[in-house]
This record gives structure tokens, sequence and C-alpha cells, in this order.
């Protein structure tokens, strides 16, 4: 008696069919599972025969061989419990599945099928390879269903399964959660009113996010670098599905995704601690790597407060997705690429103590701790970043005088309308224009670009820094709505070079 | 402020004497040089090890000009905390006055300056903005009787140089004191020699939008008048355009 069923296995973002083939034969009673199998598979087979026995189901008391093929693709993780099971059942039966479905789910001993990680990954990709019905456990129906053109079937127990496939007792599929009926955004935590004063670390905060640019905020501590580091996902448009989709499949992976509420059209925001390894911020762990900081930051913000005080190799890492907005990780299991297209928001110090410049207290520091800690920051990371400003310090007591400038509502306006004229123009923000398409589609007037190339001289502006100060223009026009980069925008983007200040 | 003084007082044939540290030491020794006058750096370790190693350059030059880099300590001597304020009285010793030109509360300087009342020497103190923590040093010395320096020509008259050497004599300091407000849109006359301003606060007292404020400021610091630290803008002195 032979029967197989489809599943798949998940390698990052990546989605690779896996046929569960099952056979009861006779010989010496023993359950063997065989095809690549690691340790958290290898453990299904307890699961899965408690699971059949509990289930009122007949455990075949004969010579049973589990095979997961192909052989020689190394399988892991509990969502091969339940194509396990129902292939053994199938086989009891003598019945085949319907065609082009798939199983995922991890089975409790009673036979309850329990939540498994990465269920909306498998679904879109499953999709991809032709399938059209997806049993699921019910805790994912919700992520699941929302992959337009497949049927989603939850599944509460092994039982209720097997009495489905026999046509017993028919499951009722999962109502697709279609994404585009909950279009329900929440208000952002952080509103631009509710920050006094920093007119300068405002239209900064506006430039990067019409332009998707980096942004260094340097001053004290108590400046308010946090709090407008909080409000930029307010003031950036809500994530487009394409986007809203990433990020829900980064985060079912991680096994994060609400049951009831998948998608979220928020910006992500993170801020890791400055302890966190560089696993932890790109990715990592043993066999595959799991999606790291950076990955849970896609489309989003990512806030790395202290920016000095993260170890030198975890900012080196940082390299190569802040370039070309994905990571790629290899470890024992094979290499996988996770999205990781954010923006970067560092906020720092003037100096160990915190206090060099601030008008009230003096600084302790010695000039040589000084030129140490600015040095930790500089050179390639500090070549990324696409504007720095410094944030003074508000004294409590002209705190309530200090004028709230805009809320956050008309900035995202300007910004929507900035970033329109953008993906109108070349299909993407201005940080990732290449320096071809830089030179091609934003082209200087001779004045304008002589004032950059003075800046650059006096200055020493690397290649990159060159580029990277005339997207920042190129957006200021944006913002003015202006088709021509003027000479004024030029200026006003150096402007936000502090960087480029001798210490 | 240093640089410029101590290049005024080199014109004028004064020797100017600091401590090859960071910062106004360093300022005073270039001053000195920019205009090819003689310089002595009074070190703190032996006169064989440069500290900070990044002034190598700064204590070749001061040789090749002519001056000195001298040393109470034996060659090998180690920068060692305990040996500065020691090297402060030596520079106090050599010296016929000593200038402070900014102190903060504790500061090194003000060694120097008690030395130099022991030792009989005439103290003078640059006084800064009130504001500043820089001056807190400058501007006690000032009110236990240190004699007030606005420019070279004080620090001249102390030493009882009479000869003028300067380009105007009656004319106040252009690096000093409050400039007519001209220039471009009355940036600089909001703006201050010593005390950064960021672009929010200028922005605020001409009511302009920061952008606009930022657009004029980079093209002041790209003409040289106006310099940016890290916690704002201030106007250039004279020399810092020369060097720029």
């Amino acid at each position: 008696m032979l029967a197989a069923v489809d599943s798949c296995t998940l390698a990052g973002l990546h989605v690779r069919r896996v046929e569960v083939q099952a056979h009861i034969a006779n010989g010496e009673v023993k359950f063997l599972l065989v095809g690549m199998a690691a340790t958290s598979v290898k453990e299904a087979r307890e699961r899965v025969r408690s699971a059949i026995k509990n289930s009122g189901l007949e455990f075949p008391g004969k010579r049973l061989t589990v095979n997961l093929a192909p052989a020689e693709l190394r399988k892991e993780g509990s969502r091969l419990d339940l194509p396990i099971a129902v292939s053994i059942a199938l086989a009891r039966a003598g019945r085949t599945p319907a065609p082009n479905t798939a199983f995922l789910g991890e089975l409790a001993l009673d036979g309850a099928v329990r939540h498994v990680d990465g269920v909306l990954v498998a679904a879109l990709g499953l999709r991809e390879l032709g399938f059209e019905r997806i049993f699921v456990p019910q805790a994912n129906a919700a992520e699941a269903a929302l992959v337009d053109g497949l049927v989603v079937t939850p599944c509460a127990s092994l039982k209720a399964v097997v009495n489905h496939l026999l046509g017993i007792e028919l499951i009722e599929p999962h109502s697709s959660t279609s994404p585009a009926s909950d279009l329900y955004i929440e208000p952002p935590e952080h509103d631009l009113a509710e920050v006094h004063g920093q007119e300068e670390g405002r239209r900064a905060l506006e430039i990067a996010a019409a332009g998707g640019h980096h942004l260094l905020l340097s001053g004290p501590p108590g400046a308010g670098k946090t709090m407008l580091a909080r409000c930029l996902p307010g003031i950036l448009p809500p994530l487009e599905l394409e986007e809203a989709l990433e990020v829900a499949q980064v985060r079912s992976l991680l096994g994060e995704l609400s049951g009831d509420r998948p998608l979220s059209w928020a910006r992500p925001f993170r801020a890791p601690h400055h302890g966190v390894s560089a696993a932890g911020l790109i990715g990592g762990g043993s066999g595959l790597a799991q999606p790291g900081e950076i990955s849970r930051a896609a489309h989003g913000v990512l806030f790395l407060d202290e920016l000095a005080e993260f170890q030198t190799p975890v900012l080196q890492a940082l390299r190569q997705p802040l370039e070309t907005g994905r990571v790629t990780i290899t470890r024992s299991g094979g290499s996988v690429s996770y999205p990781a297209r954010f923006t970067l928001v560092g906020a720092t110090n003037p100096c160990p103590c915190g206090w060099a410049g601030d008008p009230v207290r003096s600084c302790r520091c010695t000039p040589g701790a000084i030129a140490t800690y600015q040095r930790r920051l500089s050179g390639p990371l500090l070549d990324r970043i696409d504007l720095k400003v410094g944030v003074r310090r508000i004294k409590v007591e002209t705190l309530a005088s200090e004028p709230t400038g805009e809320s956050s509502a008309p900035v995202r306006e300007r910004v929507v309308a900035a970033r329109a004229r953008q993906l109108a123009r070349q299909g993407c923000l201005n940080a990732q224009l290449k320096p071809a398409r830089l030179r091609q589609l934003a082209g200087l007037e001779p004045a304008s670009r002589r004032v950059l190339e003075r800046w650059a001289e006096q200055r020493g502006l690397s290649a990159r820094g060159f580029h990277r100060a005339w997207r920042v223009a190129r957006t200021s026009a944006d913002l003015d709505g202006a088709e021509q980069i003027a000479e004024r925008h030029i200026l006003e983007a150096l402007g936000y070079r502090l960087q480029d200040v001798a210490a | 402020m240093a640089e410029q003084l101590a290049a005024d007082l080199a014109r004028a044939g004064v020797i100017v004497i600091s401590g090859l540290a960071l910062g106004i030491d360093a300022a005073a020794h270039r001053g000195a040089l920019v205009v090819g006058g003689v310089t002595v750096a009074v070190m703190g370790t032996g006169v064989d090890i440069v500290y900070p190693a990044a002034h190598g350059k700064l204590a070749e030059e001061i040789v090749a000009a002519g001056g000195a880099l001298v040393s109470q300590f034996p060659d090998g001597t180690a920068p060692r905390r305990h040996n500065f304020p020691a090297r402060n009285w030596t520079m106090a010793a050599l010296s016929e006055a000593v200038v402070v030109v900014e102190a903060a509360e504790g500061s090194g300087a003000l060694i120097t300056a008690e030395a130099a009342l022991d030792l009989h020497k005439e103290v003078l103190a640059v006084p800064g903005s009130v504001f500043s923590p820089l001056s807190v040093g400058t501007h006690q010395l000032i009110r236990d009787g240190a004699l007030l320096v606005q420019n070279a020509r004080d620090v001249l008259a102390a030493l009882g140089v009479t000869q003028e050497v300067l380009d105007d004599p009656l004319a106040p300091p252009k690096s000093l004191g409050i400039a007519p407000p001209s220039g471009r849109d009355g940036i600089l006359a909001h703006l201050s020699d010593v005390l950064p301003l960021s672009a929010a606060e200028i922005a605020r007292k001409l009511q302009l939008p920061v952008a606009e404020v930022l657009v004029r400021l980079t093209a002041l610091e790209l003409d040289g008048a106006v310099r940016r630290h890290h916690d704002g803008y201030v106007r250039a002195l004279r020399s810092g355009q020369k060097r720029a």
C-alpha cells in the first residue's frame, strides 16, 4: 500500500517542494523515516505515531517506510508532521489525495494540528509551484489566505483532516483574507507635533523620508534624537501591497504574525540595542540563517541609537545591505537571501561623555578621546549615510516656549507627493539611483555643478559622497516640485553633510 | 583667536611659547609659523617623544622655522598626567607674560597662570561669551586682576613694546567685537565669532525656513565667511579665511 502527499521545505524565502511517500509492507514491525531528515523531522515519528493512535485511527502494525523526496534536500522543522501522518492514513485507506494539494502542520500527541512558522512564505511559494489547495493549521489559516488563488483548508485536528479526505465530513475552506479588503492603518505612535524646536532635524527627517536617504543625528543626551527617529514611520506613506507581503513573510518566518490580522500596512520600526551581535542584526543562526533586525526593518526604519557603541564588525556587516537592499547569509545549511531595504537612522553623541558643544554643561573628554570616538563612525559606514545633522539640547525651562512645528500629517503629504514624482520619473527612490542614472535623470546646471565640485574639492569628498549629496539635492528639488536641480538645492544638501566638518 | 593673536605677536617679533598640545596650544604655534615667526614648544614629555603624536609635523615645522622644542624631562619620558602641571610652570618661567585664551574651570591653563603670578610675570586673559563654559576660567582671571586682551596690541603694551606693527592700531580688531552688520542677508550679523549657533536658531532669529538658512549658510561656508563646527556655525576668523 503506497500513498504520496505534497508538502514543502523553506530555505529563507525560497520554497522547495517535498513529496512525502508512505509505504506499508509486510515484514518486521518498524517505522522508518528516510530522506535526509534533520533531528526536528526525525522526532516526527513519535508525534505522528501518538497522534494517529489518539485520533482513533489505526497505526499500521507492519513495516512502514516514509520517504521524504527529493532525498538530497535537507528537511527541517515540524511542518512535515501533518503530511507524514496524512500519507500514512491514505496509504492505509488505499486512497490518493486530490492533485496540486499540499499539507503543512505540526501535530500534538492528541492529534491536534499546531501552529508552524513560515506558512505565508510556504503558501506564496507553493502557489508559484502550481499548487491550488493547501491544508494548514487553523492558527495559520488567515496568513495563508492572504495568497490569492489558493484554496486554504484550516486544519484543527488530524482526525478532521482524514475525515475530510475520506469524504466523511468536509471542512469549509477559509475565506480569502484579501489584502485589499482591510485598509485600516494604525495611527502612528509618535507625531512630529510633539517635537519642540529642532527645525534642522525635522527638515532632514522630511528629506530622508521623501528620498529614502539614510540619516545620522548627532547631539548630546536628551536632545530628542530618539523622538525624531520614532517620528519617521509616521511621515512615510503606508506600505504598498508587495512591500506589506514581504514584511509579513519575514514576520511569518519568525512566527510573529498575528492570527487574525496578518497583514499590516504600518512601516516597521526596529531599534536593536547596541549590544546586538552581527548575527542578530543582519541575520544568522545554525543551519539556515534566520532573518535579523535589518530584515525585520525592511521597507521601514532601522534605528541604531548610540551608533558609536555598536561593535565595529556589526557596523561593517551593514555595508552590503545598505548598498543593495538585500542581505545574503551563508551558513552550513546553505545560503539564504532576505529583503533589507530599510532607512537607517543613526543617533550618536558628539563625544564619549556626550556633552561636547553643549551650551551649558562642559565636556570632560580629551580631544584624543573625541577623535577616537568620531573615527569609529567614520569611513565606510559614514560614507553611506546621506544626511548628518546636529541636534541641540533644549533647556527644560524653555521647552514649553519652543515652537512646536507642524504635525506629521502635512509633512507626510509632501513626502508622498515627492515620492510619487520620483517613482513616475525613475521607478525608484532617489537614494537608490545608480550614478549613471543620476547623471542621466538629474543633470546639474553648470552653476550648481560648480558649487558641488568646489565643496568636494574643499572637503575631499569621495565619489560616493559626491553622488550622495547630489541625490539629496534631487530630493530637495522633488520636495519643491522642481524639475531641475537648482543651486539652492545643492547648497541645502551640503548643509546636511556634518560628516565633512573637521572635528 | 589664539592663532590670530600669535600671528600678530610673532609679526611684532615676539616669541610665542606654548605647550604643543591640542587646541589652543597648536593654534598658537601655527599662528606664529604662518607669519614666519619663532615659536617654542615646552613639552611635558622627553623632547624625543612628541605628544600628541599627531603633532609630529607641527614639531618639525617649529624647529625648521628657527624655534625650539624644549623639555625639563629626560629623553624617553612618556606622557604622564602628573608631568604636565610641572611643564606649565616651566612654560610660565620661560615667558615674560602669559596670555590665557580659553580656560574652563580646572583647566591646565590656570595652572600656568598661577605659576606666572608666583613668578611675578604678567598674566593676561582673553574674555569670551558669558555663556561659554570655556571662558569661565579667563573671566575669573580678569576678575582677579589679569589684564584684558582684546588684540595683540594689548599684549604688546603689557610687554612694554611700543613699536606698532599692526595694520591699523586704532581700528577695533576685525576678528573680535561687533562687526558691522553687513554681508549676505544679515546672516553674518547674527553669527558670533566664538559661540556656535545652529541653523535652527539662526532661522528663528531671521524668521526664515531652516532650509533657506542652510542654503545661505552653505554658500557663506563655501566662500570661507562662516565656519561650521559640530555644534553650529560661527563667523570665520581672518586667518581661517586665508587657509580655506
